[in-house]
């Protein structure tokens, strides 16, 4: 599937301490920082926006978010718009789920020289 | 008085066996697909939306053979206002056969994509193509702006848009859009049966929403869970207004297919009349967004936009080709769906449903339901 690129360099990362909102995403990396995700409740077929913490005092780069309906082998329909606002935090804007059900969230980017990967369930009634 | 007592008794036997039928998580979903009618917002890329003259004035082009070349067609030739903005017939038929069903017009303000296709991301833009289409009505935009000034609607026309001499022909085809599609905007189907059991479960009156037919809540069951139509057919259109495989033929003839989607996002992409054009009266352009970033996939390939279901008994015959005559055909359609016709690295949804008569039947009645002209 294409994804969204977003090319970032962040000129610092968050405090180590990251006392991010939202529900913390997996990663099957072993020390990969960990990253929040914040959203209100979802609008079914409507455009929503997500916030991205990433906890690390180390730059990310090459972020990029996308999601899935895995039962339905499917994706979203939209590239979603990804802004650094600083201190490790991420808007991401067009999100769009166009079903309800069970959708993964998946967030990627590079972190200190290699690819860390994260995915988070949301259930969208 | 045996008779009085006897009609009596089978009335309240009766009133005591209506229930509501569903479980409270379908009650919820029930909940999302209302209220109806949705509060409309002006349609802040047309300037006249919402303008009495210039609905007035879209009325009335819609109904007049002008806006055709040679005046042999209007809007509502084939957007018959008698037969729900649609016709009876499988494909439209203008100067030649179409390829496709004639949608309805119904509920049409605030989508985010119009046609079956979805070539058209604003309604003035939707209601622009026709008129300049070489097979439907055909008129260039000089031809157009000439047939406007020497109509009987040029003193209206001027009085919204000014001096019509003073435009360039392609302003006055956009103005022109432009005031039907603030006409189109006006055309909102009634309540229904269904808006009245909903807003009753709402209320948590289920006396009264005990009076919705149990059929047509069986039916509502199965549309929400093992018929699988609340995947696509969802909020208070009953349309999640994205594209999708349905399993229809999309081979016009044996040389030629018709490309769906896949032509629609050709036709958007490359169109001036989009919200992020120069034609939107939005500073903003608010909804550019999805003309932007609309991705592109191999997949779009004969997919079509899921239509709303609002008024679906009065608009057969049923998909972007005309195919299924009426409602028990169309869920006989998904019951027994050829998934061999279904993308095979497509979204995974439709499969045979397994319904037994009653439950077709039980599917019609809901659906049914979305309509003023219900069953008697």
């Amino acid at each position: 599937m294409i994804r969204w690129l977003v090319w970032f360099l962040v000129s610092s990362g968050a405090a180590v301490a990251c006392e991010a909102a939202g529900q913390r995403m997996s990663s099957e990396i072993r020390d990969a920082p960990a990253v929040h995700v914040a959203f209100n409740e979802i609008p079914l077929a409507q455009p929503f926006s997500i916030l991205l913490t990433v906890c690390s005092e180390i730059a990310v780069s090459e972020l990029r978010v996308d999601a899935v309906m895995p039962a339905h082998q499917h994706g979203m329909n939209y590239l979603p718009v990804v802004t650094a606002t600083g201190d490790g935090v991420f808007r991401v804007d067009d999100m769009l789920f166009h079903m309800p059900g069970m959708w993964e969230l998946q967030v990627d980017f590079e972190y200190n020289g290699q690819s860390v990967s994260y995915t988070s369930d949301v259930a969208l009634k | 008085m045996k008779l009085w007592v006897t009609v009596a008794f089978v009335a309240l036997a009766s009133a005591v066996r209506a229930e509501v039928l569903l479980s409270e998580e379908e009650i919820q979903q029930t909940l999302s697909f209302g209220p109806w009618p949705p509060p409309i917002q002006p349609d802040p890329s047309n300037r006249v939306s919402n303008d009495p003259r210039a609905i007035e004035l879209g009325a009335a082009l819609f109904d007049d053979p002008v806006l055709s070349i040679d005046g042999a067609f209007a809007c509502a030739s084939c957007h018959n206002p008698a037969q729900a903005f649609t016709t009876l017939d499988t494909r439209a038929f203008d100067r030649v056969l179409l390829d496709r069903n004639t949608p309805s017009l119904r509920n049409l303000a605030g989508l985010r994509w119009y046609g079956w296709g979805g070539k058209s991301d604003n309604l003035w833009a939707a209601s622009l193509h026709p008129i300049i289409e070489e097979q439907e009505m055909a008129h260039s935009k000089e031809s157009l702006k000439r047939a406007i000034s020497e109509s009987p609607y040029v003193n209206d026309f001027e009085a919204i848009f000014g001096e019509i001499e003073g435009q360039n022909p392609e302003l006055a085809l956009v103005n022109t859009a432009k005031a039907l599609s603030a006409y189109l905007e006006t055309l909102i189907t009634g309540r229904t049966q269904f808006d009245d059991f909903r807003d009753a479960l709402e209320r948590r009156d289920l006396a009264e929403a005990a009076n919705y037919p149990e059929a047509a809540q069986r039916g509502l069951q199965l549309f929400l869970g093992r018929g699988n139509c609340a995947f696509c057919h969802n909020g208070p259109r009953f349309s999640n207004n994205e594209f999708h495989d349905a399993g229809v033929p999309y081979f016009l003839s044996e040389i030629e297919v018709d490309e769906g989607r896949f032509g629609g996002l050709n036709f958007l992409l490359s169109s001036p009349y989009t919200l992020d054009g120069d034609w939107t009266d939005d500073l903003k352009k608010q909804g550019a967004w999805a003309v932007r970033n609309v991705r592109r996939s191999h997949s779009d390939f004969g997919i079509f936009r899921t239509p709303s279901l609002r008024g679906v008994a009065e608009t057969a015959p049923y998909m972007h080709d005309g195919s299924l005559d009426d409602l028990d055909a169309v869920v006989r359609h998904y019951n027994e769906i050829d998934t061999g016709r279904l993308h095979a690295d497509g979204e995974a949804i439709l499969s045979e449903l397994n319904l037994t008569e009653q439950e077709i039947a039980d599917l019609v009645a809901f659906l049914e339901t979305l309509s003023s002209a219900t069953r008697p």
